[in-house]
């Protein structure tokens, strides 16, 4: 093997698998990573024409010093969070859900669809909308989920393929009969007031941040806490056992999925009621992924999902205004994300081998 | 008659980018390697072809060659990640895709290439032959990629099932285990099938813009990549069934654009899901057949490491 032989002279270099490291190491490898991964975009943002001391402006400065942009990435942190949920959800039961893009138009549409047509008593529409989010997320999951327990039909595939299904429907609406009346953009009507999340005082900062925060204490509670939880850990570390201690299996797959596609769809609902305030043909752009990418940095666990989706929207907010100031295309955002995300999985081969020198 | 001599006569330049990615697929996933990435490699080669069209000068096939490179250069990486650091298949596939539409994105908003027309690489004309009534057009009207793509068929048939590489690439992919004790080299097979497979993807992307499209914009493979990895499932990892798959889809996507031209109304955006919806039909065509893994290697989505071996 190339990489386990390297003929250096008369020394080799051998890969030798570790003693499991201690959560300290890992920790500082995991930080060394993030931190090449930063420097490598870095240099990226200054070959692009941005100078260092605009970046270290941009990113922290003005985010910490202005209780304006804090907000600003705090009501941007809510769906990156709970995409992020949604992915760790279904990756705990070994489903990837790809398709989290798709599910998010189908919640969206299906709470515009009360909105637009008002329906239910004023003081329940939020709550209307809401459920019917989750179901709209839940419908546009059931079928690769089902594909996947019955036929084992590859999810990553079917979900994804789904994505642009919708996509395409999102355009059939907004193009036809959901064009804005008023302006004629193809986008939904405005919201009503009482169809929007209530302001909680503090900046933009809104009730869909309570709804963030308890759905992260819920999955938190459901993974840790509940009897579910361990009959997913049963499943997620050895199907074989799971399956001869006589869990059902494709029952289990099939509650996790349609929470998943539940959390994907309230995920596309609080963009369009709780910042964009109407349905638009692009809402749910690259969340999807960056959703997938928040569940792997914080290894599924909710409160790391909390914290990392806090991180993601510093980089938006960040990614926002150097879109403005600098011209630099937003795309640099999800080039960033990648490359983070990429040098952390790169990392796990030196948390798991050693690289010995023999003589 | 009309209708089905444009149609026929369309089928090949549509389905020969979905012919030469599937052979990409089978040639990297044969050693074993699972290839989620392959949308992120055709949207590099279809940027890169572009590119190289735009701000190079007229030369249409270079730009393919230069599309296959790029991708293979991205292959380098994706190899680096699962052959050689055993990064879970999966998630590095994603990343590629990622990080490839970031990067294309983002490069070609720099240079300037979004959304300019160039003139791209025209059809072959064999004069008499062409101008046969019926079977002119549809065997004798086609670009030089087209027939390239046949004999790139043959011979890859050829390696992969006739010589002593094509037998170590398919060795790999069945037991890495055996190979390694073989004296064979797990790593560097792997590496040469990625980057090999990645290039292929690369001319198919580079095909959308060169020879299709002949225009660059954002995302420009519209989940073709998607369809590849789908269709590599339909043809169970062999390369004729490919051929075929590559074939149907092309028939598919080559009676859109001639339904419209007849004016038969259908509403618009659900003629443009029909290639996802008919790519879900397929797989459960398939699954339903074989249960969706027979043909494939069975090393498939497995990262190799001696130290780890049972």
């Amino acid at each position: 093997m190339s990489v386990a032989k390297t003929l250096v002279g008369r020394r080799r270099a051998n890969l030798e698998i570790r003693e499991p490291m201690g959560l300290l190491a890992k920790s500082l490898v995991l930080l060394v990573s993030v931190l090449i991964g930063l420097a490598v975009s870095v240099c990226i943002l200054i070959a692009s024409g941005v100078s260092a001391s605009d970046l270290w402006n941009e990113f922290i400065v003005y985010i910490v010093t202005s209780p304006k942009n804090l907000s600003a990435v705090l009501v941007q942190s809510v769906p990156l969070m709970i995409a992020g949920l949604a992915a760790a959800v279904a990756f705990r039961a070994r489903f990837w859900n790809i398709g989290i893009e798709g599910q998010m138009i189908f919640g969206a549409i299906a709470a515009t669809y009360i909105a637009i047509n008002d329906l239910g008593p004023e003081p329940m529409r939020l709550v209307l909308m809401f459920m019917a989010a989750a179901i709209g997320g839940i419908g546009w999951i059931l079928l690769p989920a089902i594909l996947k327990i019955k036929l084992n039909i590859n999810e990553i595939i079917s979900t994804l393929l789904m994505n642009y299904i919708a996509f395409n429907f999102l355009l059939h609406l907004l193009y036809g009969s959901w064009r804005d009346p008023l302006s004629g953009f193809p986008n939904s009507q405005q919201y009503d007031a009482l169809e929007v999340f209530p302001l909680l005082g503090w900046q933009s900062l809104n009730f869909s941040m309570v709804i963030s925060l308890f759905l992260v204490l819920f999955v938190l509670w459901l993974f840790i806490f509940s009897r579910f939880g361990f009959v997913l850990k049963v499943l997620h570390g050895n199907s074989e056992m799971a399956r001869s201690l006589g869990i059902r299996i494709g029952l289990v797959v099939l509650l996790v999925t349609a929470l998943s596609g539940a959390l994907s769809g309230i995920c596309g609902f609080v963009i369009s009621a709780g910042i964009e305030s109407r349905m638009t043909q692009s809402f749910f752009v690259g969340f999807g992924f960056s959703g997938i990418l928040i569940a792997f940095l914080a290894r599924d666990n909710p409160i790391g999902i909390l914290i990392v989706s806090v991180l993601f929207a510093t980089l938006v907010i960040g990614g926002q205004s150097l879109q403005v100031f600098y011209q630099i295309p937003f795309a640099m955002v999800q080039l960033i994300q990648a490359i983070i995300v990429m040098c952390v999985a790169g990392s796990e081969f030196f948390i798991r081998y050693r690289i010995a020198i023999l003589r | 008659m009309e209708f089905l001599v444009f149609w026929l006569s369309n089928i090949p330049s549509f389905a020969a980018p979905f012919a030469l990615g599937v052979l990409g697929m089978i040639i990297c996933e044969r050693s074993g390697v699972l290839n989620l990435g392959a949308e992120g490699f055709v949207l590099v080669g279809a940027m890169s072809g572009a590119g190289l069209l735009i701000g190079y000068g007229d030369f249409p096939l270079l730009a393919l060659v230069v599309s296959g490179a790029c991708a293979a250069l991205l292959g380098v990486l994706f190899g680096l990640l699962v052959a050689t650091l055993r990064v879970n298949q999966v998630i590095a596939g994603l990343i590629i895709v990622f990080l490839a539409q970031g990067l294309t994105s983002l490069i070609s908003r720099n240079m300037g290439w979004v959304n300019k027309p160039f003139s791209g690489l025209g059809k072959l004309d064999f004069g008499l032959l062409s101008d046969i009534p019926t079977i002119g057009p549809i065997l004798f009207g086609q670009d030089l990629v087209v027939y390239l793509t046949v004999l790139i068929y043959f011979i890859s048939f050829q390696i992969i099932n006739k010589t002593n590489l094509g037998l170590m690439l398919r060795a790999v992919g069945e037991s890495p285990e055996a190979v390694d004790a073989a004296g064979g080299n797990v790593t560097l097979l792997r590496f040469g099938a990625i980057v090999v497979g990645a290039f292929f993807l690369g001319v198919a992307g580079g095909y959308l813009t060169v020879v299709v499209s002949k225009i660059w914009v954002d995302g420009i493979s519209g989940g073709r990549g998607w369809i590849i990895i789908a269709l590599v499932i339909f043809a169970r990892w062999r390369l004729w069934r490919a051929m075929v798959g590559a074939v149907l889809f092309g028939c598919i996507e080559a009676l859109i654009p001639r339904l419209a031209a007849i004016g038969v109304q259908l509403p618009q955006y659900f003629v443009l899901m029909l290639p996802y919806v008919v790519t879900l039909l397929v797989m459960v065509w398939s699954n339903v057949q074989s249960g969706g893994r027979e043909g494939a290697p069975s090393a498939l989505g497995r990262p190799y490491l001696r130290e780890e071996r049972h």
